[in-house]
């Protein structure tokens, strides 16, 4: 008998080959960006209706109430990182950003808390639409969403 | 006459935040009907609490 140790032979798995640049990488692509635009869509797309549904009520009840408490909306002009940080959340909620500005006729009031509370609840629409936008183009590419 | 189109008190837009935020929440995390309806409630308490504790906390320096 011999003592020799028997080792388990590894088997070496093929790697997988990135599927980047491949059509159903370039739909889920195109589904993310759908929904950033309008938020609800990539769901909508995938005919998730009841997610579609709920984040384009949710985003657009945040940026209606957002807008309507005269929060600021922040534009392109930023004059320091907060102003930048605040339009790229504002940017988030896509289409509904210029939603935000056509609904803010008098502009933005922060002198008041509710035009405080305005300015979170639009920074919110738009982080909520991006994490749904991402949602969706995961799910676009098969992960369990 | 409130002076800005939609005004709330504090606590209102706590409750309206939290709820929105829990609704998206609750159907983005989960699948099934009971399941979200767990989430959407639970999200719903803890976002009340914690911000009723912050409140609390932040009382003694409010004056």
């Amino acid at each position: 008998m011999s003592d020799e140790v028997i080792q388990p032979r590894l088997e070496e798995k093929p790697v997988q080959p990135r599927d980047e640049g491949s059509p159903k990488e370039s739909l889920a692509l195109a589904i993310g960006i759908a929904g950033w635009l309008l938020p609800g869509l990539g769901h909508a797309l995938q005919r998730m209706w009841g997610r579609a549904i709920i984040v384009f009520l949710t985003v657009g009840l945040l940026v209606t109430a957002g807008a309507m408490m005269r929060g600021n909306v922040f534009s392109s002009n930023a004059t320091d990182a907060f102003d930048t940080l605040g339009y790229v959340a504002d940017l988030g909620t896509g289409s509904f950003y210029l939603a935000a500005r056509t609904l803010e006729r008098n502009g933005a009031d922060v002198s008041h808390a509710d035009g405080d509370y305005g300015t979170r609840l639009l920074a919110t629409a738009g982080v909520l639409n991006l994490l749904a936008a991402l949602h969706a183009y995961e799910a676009a590419r098969g992960r369990k969403a | 006459m409130p002076v800005n189109g939609f005004a709330l008190t504090h606590f209102q837009a706590l409750l309206f935040f939290a709820a929105i935020i829990s609704v998206a929440f609750g159907f983005l995390g989960r699948r099934r009907p009971k399941d979200r309806i767990k989430y959407i409630l639970w999200s719903f308490f803890l976002f009340l609490a914690v911000g009723i504790g912050i409140a609390w906390a932040m009382y003694p320096f409010s004056r």
